[in-house]
């Protein structure tokens, strides 16, 4: 969004910079379950457990909430999540 | 076909494919990089020289770069983003979309190259072994599209139909099992194959990380 844009919203400003999004990896029957695993730990720096964790919330659920941010950073994180082929999706959090 | 293992005190990830073998994997290596970029590696394909056919393809480019690949092969390897979120989708694809590409079709072009080298060995540096795996994905999920693979019910099928398919072939007994697709057993069997690749260059990764 531009500078312009921001101050024409005025009162949305306040709620829109401080939106959560999320980003989402989903189940798929191709990825193989360590190598989500050494993903999730290589980019989002979590321990094995918690990457495993993760890995098979998403194998089990069908989805899991990798990341919460700004929208701008989880295009950043989705987009890595799809240079690894892992199918990843964002929406704002609570949706 | 021997899977990745660590050489050079893990400075390496060796595996090994024979001739035929390796001719195989670089030919569906090509075809995924075609797919995603036109780019054939060297692969012979057909190169229409017609200037205007060239002005209307760029054209064409311009006017699907928004929407969703139609080929869903292609899809898979660069999805919608917000399925329910129009706006979102479009803008996401508008940003990130050629970057993708370029950055998959260049990982698969460095694995093509890998193996056509001579000799049986496939190397892979340590610190390219994430991207070549990355690469790996990028195959396996347009086979995986390619065999009709879109549950996790759908490759335990295929792993029967593989399993059915080489008792045959050895000569057992299959009288009732479910009839053998040739192209769809090789397609299979190419699909297991680099799953087995691949597990084992995710082995070395895992054995090569430190200790939490």
């Amino acid at each position: 969004m531009s500078t312009d844009e921001r101050h024409q919203e005025e009162g949305a400003v306040a709620t829109r910079t401080a939106d959560a999004w999320v980003t989402i990896v989903w189940n798929d029957p191709v990825n193989l379950m360590s190598y989500v695993t050494h993903v999730f730990q290589t980019y989002f720096g979590f321990s094995r457990h918690e990457a495993e964790a993760r890995m098979r919330e998403v194998h089990e659920k069908g989805k899991s909430v990798v990341s919460t941010g700004g929208r701008e950073q989880m295009e950043v994180d989705v987009q890595a999540m799809h240079s690894y082929g892992l199918w990843a999706t964002m929406q704002r959090a609570g949706e | 076909m021997k899977p990745f293992t660590p050489a050079h005190g893990g400075a390496v990830a060796v595996a090994e494919l024979d001739l035929d073998e390796r001719m195989v994997v670089a030919r569906i290596i090509a075809d995924v990089g075609l797919l995603l970029s036109g780019e054939s590696f060297g692969m012979e394909i057909p190169v229409h020289e017609d200037v205007e056919d060239e002005v209307f393809r760029h054209l064409r480019g311009l006017e699907e770069a928004l929407a969703d690949p139609t080929d869903p092969a292609v899809l898979r390897l660069l999805p919608n983003a917000a399925p329910t979120d129009r706006e979102v989708a479009d803008e996401f694809r508008r940003l990130t979309e050629a970057d993708l590409r370029s950055l998959k079709v260049a990982r698969l072009r460095r694995m093509w190259e890998q193996l056509s080298e001579d000799g049986p060995e496939w190397e892979v540096p340590a610190d390219e072994a994430l991207s070549t795996a990355a690469a790996l994905t990028d195959v396996r999920l347009v086979l995986a599209s390619r065999l009709g693979i879109a549950t996790d019910d759908d490759a335990e099928r295929l792993y029967e139909e593989l399993a059915f398919a080489s008792s045959a072939m050895a000569g057992e007994d299959t009288a009732g099992s479910p009839l053998v697709n040739p192209e769809r057993v090789w397609l299979g069997m190419l699909y297991q194959a680099l799953t087995y690749l691949q597990e084992s260059l995710v082995s070395f990764m895992a054995s090569e990380e430190p200790r939490d």
